[in-house]
């Protein structure tokens, strides 16, 4: 990772503190409604403005970074353990067993994530999973549309790490299968299944975005990005901010994970295009040089 | 001796991709006539290729090229021509073969219709007389059942026929000026024979020029006449085949014949390697680039840069670049 | 060929298969007792045992699983997707009133993204590093990651609250079709505009491309004839994925534009546990789904004529 750009890092990190501090950095309780200040705009007491219920958007806002942190964090981690653990057993015992797990896999991975999202969130407002709040039903939803990249990532590495000499020659040596796999191939796995993770974390965001916007994710009085949009369409001839703030909070969340995904799409495949303006100074320099060497000699 | 038609002085060319910078190109300069066939031999990463195609534009894309000296194509300047000029003379004036005709053809076009594209364009001849010719210039090249390949695309040819068409495409915009780099060098043994006595026959039947670029002494021996020996950039030793193959007077060039089975039939001693590596082109040195790994080199040599001497007059001058054999043998110059 | 062919039309016919049986089972099996549901709906509080006990025998639901998925999926052939729970309407109905809706805006989201991300690309890769590529990616970026139901609410603000030059709900005649077309065809336009501008970038450092170069084509006409056409199959694979996601943009768009589709209507379905309506709607994703990407693939297959006319050994 010489030469990659930490400073991309930058805006996703900022994503992160302000979800986990949110309560330091409120002003207002983003539930608290003031009837007396519906509406209104920017000002000394509300950074943003209020809602139609009087809410501190600011607040509101910050308050909508943790429960996206929060959802995201739950579903990454758990779709990213269910996968590792499916796409490592796949690959680790082979034969019949993998054919019909990958077999799953291409199943789940032939509809878009959101569709088995929604699907899912269909059947669980039957009867028979009540027991779970619409919070929760979320979270499950998402996780079991999320598992199938990481499965397929994880088995791709398993298989590709047991065809390395030096697994054979640990197994010559006697190391048991659960060592193989945890001090040999785990590190693996997961060192592509994690970068991989930190640049799907704003799919995930935009997706749990869109389940509350639909209506189907994050209920009120929670504030959630996706929801304030939604909540604020009725307003939007009067008041469009109601509607741009948490759009743009959003958007900007989602581009700092893009651009994450992308200076690692581009560690893979370097750009000639990208050293352009050094290349000229790398030439003056390399010049000047070899002039200063022919006049010494 | 005809004026030249493609010709090359001081030519500088630095190459850069975001991580390295190699000066390719160290001075090195060369000329070419209409009815002469000039090899230009050296080792891979020599910059054979970069001089010859460098001054056209015709290096890959994604690397970054700073360019300097003077190139001349039929007396004008083509460092300084617009874009499209520049394109022009790229598609009429020269023709290329490249190495590997299997990756140098579009995968996704026909072979025939771009060789009658070429003969419209700068032959000027309607789209019949174009169809025609195309398929008349896969016969000359050689390749048999010319009508069916010319609706054929180049994964359904063998790397032999392909290089046929890849001539036959160099030559449909009647070329003055052929290059071909490492023509042979991706094929088969049995057919790089074949493809090289192509090449000398059109020589022979156009009367164009021939630029040969490779490292295989046998391929000089059959179709130059002349030879400019690069190293690392820069040109050590140029003149005729016969002076510069059976008279070489700097190392690198004895090295390099001597590597040669069988060339010479007085060579009874077999095969000698040069030792070493070509040095980093990265770091510039002020000295010769190949004293590393010479057997005559004495300390000067690091310090000082050989200039090319004539060491023997006549219609085409033999020149080299290393004053400690010239002065230890005793050889005579003339400049 | 030919044997390639019928083995992806297999794979795409197991897949369907394979697909619908599980959302069957998901959707029918596991939420709960759909009986009651349908006799709550119809009796509303009245609804008794017996009922639900006569509803449940006249729809089957007693019978095991794999008799009520393949009953289910004769019927389906048959063009009986049953009755919407929802609304009470043959969901066929339901269909053949829903299906054009959203097929116009599929269409002419694909059409939008299609234009859009070939100029794009292909004007970055002219570009090649110059100001209008580094704008285009800047523009591709935002593009791919700006959520569909916000692009919309930018795109109502501006021209139907600022200007009002079009509704802000509903469609009617071709400019009120602009707004929900150019909602779903930005995303899959900004991510196929980056497959077009980086393949074309890796084409153009390929050496037929110097033989392109040397036959004495301009840089344009480099890119635009030899490096266009070798872009074909990547990015027709990846139009085909793009495409099928646009279902969720068109679930969104019609959600917010108000359009009576099949998006919305899915919507309706899960909210009001209209398990009927689901099946059907997910039956028609996964036929849409798996048909768009074989087709996809078969068009790549003709595309390249490595595939198209394999050397004979």
């Amino acid at each position: 990772m010489k030469n990659w750009p930490w400073a991309i890092l930058a805006p996703a990190l900022l994503f992160v503190l302000i979800g986990l501090f949110a309560p330091l950095i409120m002003t207002h309780d983003p539930g608290a409604q003031d009837y007396g200040a519906l509406l209104t705009g920017p000002s000394g007491a509300h950074w943003l403005g209020t809602d139609y219920l009087g809410r501190d958007m600011f607040s509101r806002i910050v308050g909508g970074a943790r429960t996206s942190l929060v959802a995201m964090a739950f579903v990454l981690l758990a779709a990213l353990a269910i996968g590792v653990v499916i796409g490592s057993f796949a690959g680790y015992v082979g034969g019949k067993t993998e054919l019909v797990m990958i077999s799953v896999i291409d199943i789940v991975l032939a509809l878009p994530s959101l569709i088995i999202a929604l699907a899912l969130m269909g059947v669980f407002s039957g009867d028979n999973f009540t027991w779970m709040s619409d919070y929760w039903k979320m979270i499950v939803a998402l996780t079991m549309a999320w598992w199938a990249n990481y499965a397929r990532m994880s088995r791709a590495v398993v298989v590709a790490e047991l065809q390395q000499p030096y697994i054979e020659a640990a197994r010559v040596m006697g190391a048991s299968h659960l060592w193989i796999f945890t001090r040999h191939i785990l590190p693996h796995v997961l060192g592509l299944v994690v970068v991989y993770a930190s640049a799907d974390a704003g799919a995930l965001v935009l997706a749990i975005a869109t389940l509350s916007f639909l209506g189907l994710g994050v209920a009120p009085p929670t504030p959630e990005w996706g929801q304030m949009l939604v909540d604020g369409m009725s307003y939007i001839e009067e008041y469009p901010s109601l509607v741009v703030i948490p759009g743009l909070a959003l958007t900007a969340v989602v581009v700092s994970f893009n651009l994450l995904g992308e200076a690692f799409a581009l560690q893979k495949v370097p750009r000639a295009v990208r050293g352009r303006f050094l290349t000229r100074k790398k030439v003056a320099r390399a010049a000047e040089e070899s002039a200063r060497k022919e006049v010494e000699a | 001796m005809t004026a030249p038609i493609y010709e090359v002085e001081g030519l500088v060319i630095d190459l850069y991709t975001p991580t390295v910078s190699v000066r390719a190109v160290d001075g090195a300069g060369f000329h070419v006539a209409p009815g002469e066939t000039l090899a230009i031999v050296g080792e891979s990463g020599s910059g054979k290729t970069v001089m010859t195609l460098g001054p056209l534009g015709l290096l890959p894309e994604g690397v970054a090229v700073d360019l300097r000296g003077t190139a001349r194509a039929d007396g004008k300047d083509i460092l300084a021509m617009s874009p499209s000029d520049l394109s022009r003379l790229r598609g009429g004036f020269f023709g290329v073969i490249f190495q590997d005709p299997m990756s140098a053809l579009n995968p996704m076009l026909k072979i025939g219709p771009q060789l009658a594209e070429q003969a419209r364009r700068y032959a000027g001849l309607s789209a019949e007389a174009a169809r025609k010719e195309a398929v008349s210039l896969l016969a000359r090249s050689g390749i048999p059942d010319p009508e069916d390949r010319y609706g054929r695309y180049p994964h359904e040819l063998s790397g032999g026929m392909l290089q046929r068409a890849m001539i036959a495409l160099a030559l449909a915009a009647r070329p003055r000026v052929l290059i071909a780099d490492e023509p042979t060098t991706a094929l088969d043994a049995t057919v790089q024979a074949q493809i090289l006595a192509l090449i000398r026959q059109i020589q022979k039947e156009d009367g164009i020029a021939v630029i040969l670029i490779t490292h295989d002494i046998g391929a000089v021996s059959v179709l130059a006449d002349r030879v400019a020996v690069l190293y690392a950039g820069q040109v050590a030793e140029e003149g005729s085949a016969v002076d510069v193959l059976t008279a070489p007077v700097h190392p690198y060039t004895r090295g390099l014949l001597a590597s040669v089975p069988d060339f010479r039939s007085d060579n009874a001693s077999g095969t000698k390697e040069i030792p070493g590596i070509p040095p980093n082109q990265a770091r510039l040195e002020p000295g010769c680039r190949f004293v590393d790994r010479c057997d005559r080199a004495i300390p000067a040599c690091r310090s000082r840069r050989p200039r090319l001497q004539a060491v023997a007059k006549g219609t085409v001058p033999h020149r080299v670049a290393c004053p400690v054999v010239i002065a230890a043998e005793g050889i005579v110059t003339h400049d | 060929m030919q044997r390639m062919f019928m083995r992806r039309t297999g794979l795409a016919l197991l897949l369907m298969l394979a697909a619908t049986a599980l959302t069957f089972w998901l959707v029918t099996a596991a939420p709960g007792n759909v009986a009651a549901l349908i006799a709550e709906r119809a009796a509303g509080a009245g609804a008794d045992g017996a009922m639900i006990q006569k509803i449940a025998d006249d729809l089957g639901l007693n019978d095991p699983l794999p008799v009520r998925y393949v009953r289910w999926l004769g019927d389906a052939l048959t063009g009986d997707f049953g009755v919407s729970i929802r609304t009470g309407k043959p969901m066929a109905e339901e269909f053949s009133a829903r299906i054009p809706m959203t097929l116009t805006l599929l269409a002419g989201g694909g059409v939008l993204a299609l234009t859009l991300s070939l100029v794009m690309g292909i004007a970055g890769a002219a570009s090649n590093g110059g100001v209008v590529d580094r704008a285009l990616h800047g523009m591709a970026l935002v593009g791919a990651s700006t959520p569909n139901f916000f692009v919309a609410a930018l795109l109502v603000i501006v021209f139907s609250v600022w200007l009002g030059w079009v509704p802000t709900f509903g469609v009617s005649g071709f400019t009120s079709w602009l707004m929900p077309w150019f909602t779903i065809a930005l995303f899959p336009a900004s991510v196929l505009a980056r497959v077009v501008r980086v393949n074309l970038q890796d084409t153009m450092s390929r050496p037929f491309a110097t033989t392109g170069f040397a036959k004495g084509l301009t840089r344009r006409a480099v890119l635009l004839r030899e490096a266009l056409p070798n872009i074909a199959i990547p990015y027709m694979t990846t139009f085909g994925a793009q495409f099928t996601l646009m279902i969720i943009g068109a679930i969104v768009v019609e959600r917010v534009f108000g359009l009576a589709g099949v998006g919305s209507f899915f919507i309706e379905a899960i909210r009001f546990r209209d398990f009927i309506g689901m099946q059907a709607i997910l039956t028609l994703f996964v036929v849409f789904f798996v048909s768009v990407n074989l087709f996809v693939d078969l068009l790549a297959m003709l595309a390249d004529p490595r595939l198209r006319r394999p050397r004979k050994a």
